[in-house]
């Protein structure tokens, strides 16, 4: 179906260049910095058009299970998302009316352990990342989302764009009431 | 089974006048309450355990919880399901630790207690150390549920081993249920996996927010129907051909229209599935219920499943304290349905009723905020309003159960804490009336009644 690099990690992953990683490493810092913000259209500018957001919900199994919870795309997800879909969950906010997001909620993302690779296909990147997701609201609710991150970029005309994000998230009950929050 | 606890003199009513329209905030947040509800409700209900699609092999188990009771559901050699403990007799321990799976044995990590995949005890470590009078193996199993019975293809347990029978329990309810279980040939399965996510609130806000209130989704929702469907707004609402239905606490409220939750799904291909199989379903269930599957409705079984016929959500909300439930989220289809709709629906579902759908974000903030602001020693002695269409009860020829015109109302909430406190209040479950007489006792299956319901 898709010509585009995979996420899985393939025989060697060829480390990029100090110069690309650098590059990279800066552009998932700075897609922190939009979400954090709330600065949605530059955000939404940073995905391309190919975009596949998924973030599998992921039950707690034997380790003999061999049930395929990461990349079988039929099964429940928080996100199983192209970009018409994560245009259509943001523009709840343009409503005036989400009701819940006014007082906002404070976010902070931090991005670490940003590794980068070649994939086979030249001008794609695989970033492999941690995050952790801090939120608090109104008086004194407050949550971490933890987890990991695995990502194409490709590169475009003066930017890199993000193709394909897997988010593996820690939890098995979600510890939080809802998931306002892109990770 | 004997449920231990019950015997303080009940004096629930007085927390609610159902007549009146008013309920007491107590019960939302009492902790003494909301532990006699965990022996009146949860111990002597049938509770929702598993769909039969989740465990389609033997020794297909999943883990639950009846109440704040942990259990085992699990798929036997010939075809049956049993629900047990999920406690080892020795000392206690869990002895699975996963949401689901497949397995020959449970085994406890403390010990090495072993049982089947039916909960009997077939082994220990260093079985020697136990002399021929210390141990009847076939005493020492897990712990089963009184009784398990499906409708289809939603299984139930219950701990007690009197009172009704699941279809009595159901009663004229499964009229309803049928155009969610049974509106085209082969029934329903769930999508692999379950969401759990946690909120601080009360359970009981989870189920009657799903039994009756219609009135809250045009206000609370509005920016997830504008997010779903290019700015529209909610569909309107026709007072005059919509209606709450209430059967022994059970509730339904819907219009009469055929479209409006499968348009607040936001996928057009659903929407145009569901009208090429509609002339199919008339026949199948009648032409009322063909008009009304699809339409803004809501809906839950007595006491914590709830679902949105349409829009595909199932869900049940498990209690955890009296100001904290655990939410777990499905995804309900047709079997028969080909591929791309089921991921059409799996993928609509979760961008609207998922925890971050753009509906279930406002849910949860509301009745958190419901909850917790009981805190308050003076706040929690207010009542709270529960009047809205008091006056617009209707015989009506073909719709079963207590019903009222116009689908803004509190009636179904009103039949859900009159069922409430009928088992908070009732010794034996035999004394609690049905609510309201059955129509349909008796009928075995509800699917076809020529004549008799179809309009």
């Amino acid at each position: 179906m898709t010509q585009n690099a995979t996420l899985e990690r393939p025989q060697t992953g060829q480390g990029a260049s100090l110069e690309l990683t650098h590059a990279l490493t800066q552009t998932v810092y700075r897609e922190a910095r939009m979400l954090d913000d709330e600065n949605y259209a530059d955000w939404v500018d940073m995905l391309a058009d190919d975009l596949l957001y998924h973030m599998p919900g992921i039950e707690t199994r034997y380790r003999r299970d061999k049930t395929d919870q990461i990349t079988d795309l039929t099964r429940m997800a928080y996100y199983n998302d192209n970009l018409t879909e994560i245009k259509k969950r943001l523009s709840r906010l343009e409503t005036g009316t989400a009701w819940s997001e006014d007082p906002a909620t404070r976010y902070t993302h931090i991005i670490t352990n940003v590794e980068v690779e070649l994939t086979e296909k030249s001008g794609e990147y695989r970033v492999y990342s941690n995050f952790y997701a801090y939120r608090n609201r109104n008086e004194r609710e407050e949550d971490s989302l933890i987890g990991n991150r695995v990502d194409i970029w490709r590169e475009a005309e003066s930017a890199f764009q993000l193709v394909t994000r897997r988010i593996i998230l820690k939890h098995n009950v979600l510890l939080s009431k809802n998931l306002n929050i892109f990770l | 089974m004997r449920i231990e606890g019950i015997g303080r003199e009940p004096e629930f009513s007085r927390y609610m006048d159902l007549k009146e329209g008013w309920l007491d905030r107590r019960i939302f947040s009492d902790a003494e309450i909301y532990e006699e509800e965990l022996y009146r409700i949860f111990a002597r209900s049938w509770l929702f355990v598993a769909h039969e699609s989740q465990l389609p092999k033997a020794g297909d188990f999943l883990t639950t919880h009846m109440g704040e009771d942990a259990v085992i559901v699990a798929r036997q050699p010939d075809g049956s399901i049993k629900v047990f403990l999920n406690s080892c007799p020795h000392r206690g321990n869990k002895v699975c630790f996963a949401d689901a799976g497949n397995t020959r044995r449970f085994v406890c990590n403390y010990h090495g207690w072993a049982f089947d995949t039916a909960g009997e005890l077939k082994g220990m470590h260093e079985e020697y150390c136990y002399d021929d009078n210390d141990i009847d193996r076939r005493k020492n199993g897990l712990k089963q549920v009184a009784r398990v019975a499906g409708y289809k293809g939603l299984v139930f347990a219950t701990f007690a081993e009197d009172g009704p029978s699941l279809d009595a329990w159901l009663g004229d309810f499964r009229w309803y249920l049928d155009m969610l279980l049974d509106n085209e040939e082969g029934g329903t399965e769930l999508i692999g996996g379950c969401i759990k996510s946690v909120m601080n609130a009360n359970w009981k806000f989870g189920v009657e927010n799903f039994i009756g209130d219609a009135y809250h989704a045009g206000w609370t929702h509005d920016s997830g129907c504008r997010s779903m469907n290019n700015g529209q707004p909610f569909p309107p609402i026709d007072m005059e051909n919509s209606y709450h239905a209430s059967v022994n606490g059970h509730g339904w409220e819907f219009g009469t229209e055929g479209v409006g939750d499968l348009f607040l799904l936001g996928r057009p291909k659903v929407l145009e599935y569901y009208e090429r199989i509609r002339p199919k379903m008339a026949q199948r269930l009648g032409e009322m219920r063909s008009k009304i599957f699809g339409s803004v409705a809501s809906a839950s079984i007595f006491p914590n499943v709830s679902f949105l016929p349409g829009i595909s959500t199932f869900r049940q909300w498990q209690p955890k304290g009296p100001m904290e439930f655990e939410l777990k989220t499905w995804v309900i289809v047709n079997k028969s349905m080909p591929d791309d709709i089921k991921n059409e629906i799996t993928k609509g579902v979760m961008q609207t009723f998922g925890p971050g759908g753009t509906f279930e974000m406002d849910d949860g903030e509301n009745w958190s905020n419901c909850t917790t602001v009981n805190r308050g020693v003076v706040t929690r002695h207010e009542r709270l309003h529960y009047r809205c269409g008091i006056s617009r009860e209707i015989e009506h020829d073909t719709l079963p159960g207590i019903v009222y015109r116009g689908q803004y109302n509190d009636a179904n909430q009103r039949g859900f804490y009159q069922r409430w406190l009928d088992m908070m209040e009732a010794d034996k479950l035999e004394a609690m009336p049905d609510r309201p007489e059955s129509r349909l006792s008796g009928v075995g299956e509800t699917r076809n009644l020529p004549g008799l319901f179809a309009l």
